[in-house]
Order: structure tokens, then C-alpha cells, then sequence
């Protein structure tokens, strides 16, 4: 049984049009290496121009974040699923009111 | 075009009163089906900002009363009662308290995990005086450069 990775709704365009994504088991790192690499576009939309994962996106192997596991390193084993999850935040501004 | 159907117009503005004068937040679950994003519940979720995750080091003089964030943990949380039930996660709203009901520079810097050009909804609800008023939709477009407002019903 290989891993899922599962793609939040807004970014499915750039990955097919897919809510999933099945790959073979390995690192986070190794997993999103070979998303970037099957979907260039979406790779854009997840890391920043110094190939780092831009912030509010996040991503989760079950129900914790990898930067609290062992970030790229985190060992994801047949069956587990990974979440491209997104955060959200703003606010008005100062003096706009 | 957005499609509110049932309860979902009501339990915005219930929410943005009952947290104001703070900010509320929260994700709005559905489906989209070619240009229509319908949307047919809400998922409430608590505003968890506070200075450290912060976009600016000014943040910290600011508060729920003008700042919201939407932790990943809470969106995944309605990305599987969504799943559940056949649905998916369509669109967030936030409340501006007594302010228009128009995105600021903040919200767009703070919609960049969003992939822009979805039907990926964003509702704004402004609440004056403790009553909710108006209740938008916007859409980001331009590779996440700006909102346009989308017609809704
Ligand atoms: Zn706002």
C-alpha cells in the first residue's frame, strides 16, 4: 500500500485536477521531491525561488506537522497519508477602519 | 458564481456577531462543479492569531480585533468532515469588524497558500456595532496579485 498525499482544493489545478496523489513510501522530502517533479506547476505554488516551502504551507504526515517531526526527514511508511494543508490569515490595517 | 444555499448566509453573520469585536474565521464546505462554487455548511474555526505568527514585526501591536489566522490544524480538521461527507473545502470567511466588507493588503498577503485562479472562495463579512451588515465574495486571480469580487446568491 503506498502513500497518499492529498492536495487542498484551490491547488488541484496545478496537480491534475487530482484530490490525491498515491507514491511510493520514503522521506517527506522524498515524497515531495516526486510531487514537484510529476507536477512542475504545482511545485511552484508550494516552494519559494530559494526552494524553500513558502510560509502558511504547510505539511502534515497524519495529524502533526513535519516541522514538529523530523521535517524532510520524516519517514512516511506505506499507507500513512500526507496533507498539503494551507493557513490563512490577514486582518485590516492600521488607520483603514 | 457562488451559490450560499440552506443555513450558511445566517451562520456567517450569527458567528462574525458573536466574536465581535474580534475578527472570527472559519472554512465553508461544498463543492465546485465548473465556474460554480456552491457552498452548503460552515466549519467555524477559532482565530488563533496572536504576534508570533505574525507577518510582520509590527504585529505585535495589533490583536483579534484587527488580525485573524487560520491554523492548518483547523483546516485539516475540515478538510475531513468535509471528506465525510462527500464535500470539500470551498472557501473560508473572516469578519471585519466595523469595517467594509473589501479584502485588505493583509488578507492578500495572507491568501498566498491559496493557488490563485480556483474557484476558491473568500467571504468577508463587516459587522457594525456588534450587527452584521454586509457579506461578500472574492476570488483570487493574478497569480495572487489581488481579489476580484464574485457575484454570489
Ligand atoms: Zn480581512
Amino acid at each position: 500500500m503506498p502513500v497518499t498525499v492529498t492536495i487542498p482544493t484551490a491547488l488541484r489545478q496545478y496537480a491534475g485536477g487530482h484530490a490525491s496523489i498515491t507514491l511510493p513510501a520514503g522521506s517527506a522530502g522524498q515524497i515531495l521531491a516526486t510531487l514537484r517533479e510529476q507536477y512542475p506547476q504545482l511545485g511552484k505554488q508550494l516552494y519559494n525561488d530559494q526552494g524553500a516551502l513558502r510560509s502558511f504551507v504547510n505539511v502534515y504526515v497524519g495529524d502533526e506537522d513535519i516541522r514538529h517531526l523530523q521535517g524532510v526527514e520524516t519517514p512516511v511508511a506505506d499507507g500513512e497519508t500526507v496533507s498539503i494543508i494551507p493557513a490563512i490569515a490577514g486582518g485590516v490595517l492600521d488607520g483603514a477602519r | 458564481m457562488i451559490i450560499l444555499t440552506g443555513d450558511v448566509y445566517h451562520a456567517i453573520a450569527q458567528h462574525a456577531e458573536e466574536i465581535y469585536p474580534n475578527e472570527c474565521v472559519g472554512l465553508l464546505l461544498g463543492r465546485i462543479t465548473g465556474m460554480r462554487t456552491e457552498v452548503e455548511d460552515v466549519f467555524p474555526a477559532p482565530n488563533r492569531w496572536t504576534a508570533e505568527v505574525g507577518l510582520t514585526p509590527t504585529d505585535a501591536d495589533h490583536s483579534q480585533r484587527d488580525r485573524f489566522y487560520l491554523d492548518p490544524r483547523d483546516y485539516l480538521r475540515a478538510d475531513r468532515v468535509a471528506n465525510a461527507r462527500g464535500l470539500d473545502v470551498v472557501g473560508c470567511y473572516h469578519s471585519h469588524p466595523d469595517h467594509l466588507a473589501v479584502p485588505s493588503p493583509r488578507d492578500l498577503m495572507g491568501a498566498q497558500a491559496i493557488g490563485s485562479g480556483s474557484r476558491f472562495v473568500f467571504l468577508i463579512q463587516s459587522v457594525h456595532r456588534g450587527r452584521a451588515a454586509e457579506l461578500t465574495a472574492w476570488l483570487l486571480v493574478d497569480d495572487g496579485a489581488r481579489f476580484v469580487a464574485e457575484e454570489m446568491r
